[in-house]
């Protein structure tokens, strides 16, 4: 077993040619699963049962299952189907794309939602009470109080979930899609080298892991800066 | 008691001294999951192509099988930590992989065909038989990651939209689907599994079959470890035998309707 340290040096700019993807997939879903996870937020918080219980079940699904099988479920499962392959959905179906970045944002709206819950209710109620007080109305309390209080508590989970959605992007290249593994497999099947192509891979993560890490502890200082530190 | 134990040991002594010499055993290296080239009935028993080649050697070199079921990504790098000694596995006898191992004579051709859907009537190569690059264009092209096919397509059209997949089944499953227009692969295993079923009815092979030696090799051979010069010699032979006595056609003949090695090699029946 021999170690080639120049293969790594050779298979970093053919995996970083992955990285516009692999960042694409990244915001994109991470985009869509935000405004999902927003919605889906509003009904869990609801006092009605009608929107309480779809919230849920959508969690409880998205959260307890493998994402490798939601993205295989959409990917070779839907078109199984006749008619979704007539359907004006088709188009976008048919990209693995598109699935992939279907399957990345479902999946990540039920924890992005979750995330938010757990902001929410750590809003000290006694701020809330002293805006009633103060005659603020509910949207006012909603929007002025809890909202960006809510956001501030959760950005610590939510910077940890980020950086699970850059590695899960990973998967999409299970349905073809060239992302950065996805271009690092094919050079491993071509080099019978797993150990140096994958290293090189996980070099190019570990630099967007700590550059996700150190955005978000930037964006958490700034959102605590009012915070007198004891 | 002391009596007893000498005259059991000089009977064991006595049967060894009177038993022929054992045959050698020669371990096989397969993937086992490669129907119908090498696979496990449901029975349990080893079957295919690959293992009836493997049998005809063993038969005529006068040596006993055994089978070891390896991945393949693993295969070459096994033979070499003398995991067991030949691979007879469908291995295409390439460059690359001469640098690491030796090979015989091929025992089945090695060749690549490209399948589409009957309806769009495609006409993708010449009268030559050669590919017509334009006729790819905005054609989505499904192909096996790192596969002898990959190579060729590389070569003869930079242009092509290539989708990439790890294995024939999920690429067929979505040429059925209409994600991808074209696929190049074995003809033998699309034939099996995919155009004499249902699902690959609306399909059919829309290239003549693709060997060129520069990229497919001389065809699919038997591997194993460099300086053994002696038994290399001694399966060419065997596999020369199987030849020229109709043995490797009649092996073709249970699994396809058409011959599969190299000296009779006709093209997959359309």
């Amino acid at each position: 077993m021999s170690f080639d340290l120049s293969l790594i040096a050779v298979s970093l700019p053919k995996i970083l040619q992955g990285l516009g993807l692999t960042l694409n997939l990244l915001a994109v879903s991470t985009l869509f699963g935000l405004i999902l996870a927003v919605g889906i937020l509003l009904m869990r918080l609801s006092r009605r049962a009608w929107l309480v219980w779809p919230a849920k079940a959508y969690i409880y699904f998205f959260r307890g299952t493998p994402l490798l099988v939601q993205l295989f479920v959409i990917y070779h499962g839907l078109p199984q189907f006749g008619f979704i392959r007539q359907s004006v959905l088709w188009p976008l179906l048919r990209e693995p794309y598109w699935c992939s970045v279907i399957a990345l944002s479902l999946n990540t709206a039920a924890y992005v939602s979750e995330i938010l819950r757990g902001g929410v209710l750590g809003v000290d109620k006694g701020l809330i009470e002293a805006g009633k007080a103060l005659g603020l109305s509910k949207f006012q309390r909603t929007s002025r109080i809890t909202a960006p209080l809510a956001v501030r508590l959760a950005l610590p989970a939510y910077s940890n979930e980020i950086v699970s959605m850059l590695k899960s992007t990973a998967l999409a290249s299970t349905v073809t899609l060239m992302e950065m593994t996805g271009v690092a497999r094919t050079i491993v099947a071509d080099t019978f080298a797993p150990y140096e192509i994958f290293i090189a891979a996980t070099i190019i993560y570990l630099v967007l892991v700590w550059i996700i890490q150190t955005g978000f502890t930037l964006v958490e200082t700034y959102a605590n800066r009012h915070v007198r530190k004891t | 008691m002391k009596f007893m134990t000498g005259l059991l040991s000089a009977a064991i002594v006595g049967l060894a001294v009177a038993m022929p010499a054992q045959a050698e055993t020669l371990r096989v290296g397969m993937e086992c999951t490669y129907a119908p080239f090498n696979y496990r009935t449901p029975e349990g028993e080893m079957a295919g192509y690959d293992v009836d080649v493997a049998k005809g050697i063993a038969e005529r070199i006068g040596v006993d099988l055994d089978y070891v079921c390896q991945e393949w990504d693993g295969m070459i790098p096994s033979l070499l930590a003398n995991k067991f000694d030949l691979i007879v596995a469908s291995m295409s006898i390439t460059e690359e992989r001469k640098q690491k191992i030796d090979f015989s004579i091929p025992y089945r051709v090695s060749v690549g065909r490209i399948l589409g859907s009957k309806e769009a009537s495609l006409k993708l190569f010449d009268e030559a038989g050669n590919p017509i690059p334009d006729a790819f264009n905005g054609l989505r092209f499904g192909v096996e990651r790192a596969s002898t096919y990959a190579k060729w397509v590389e070569a003869k059209l930079p242009g092509a939209e290539i989708s990439l997949y790890d294995g024939a089944q999920p690429m067929l499953l979505d040429l059925q689907n209409g994600r991808i227009d074209i696929a190049i692969t074995n003809p033998m295993k699309a034939y099996l599994d995919f155009l004499s079923k249902e699902n690959g009815a609306g399909f059919e092979f829309v290239s003549p079959p693709i060997d060129e030696v520069e990229y497919f090799g001389p065809g699919v051979g038997v591997g194993l470890r460099k300086g053994n010069d002696e038994l290399l010699a001694k399966i060419d032979t065997a596999l020369d035998e199987m030849i020229k006595d109709g043995s490797l056609e009649k092996y073709s003949l249970q699994y396809f309707p058409f011959s599969i090695h190299p000296s009779n090699w006709k093209g997959v029946g359309q």
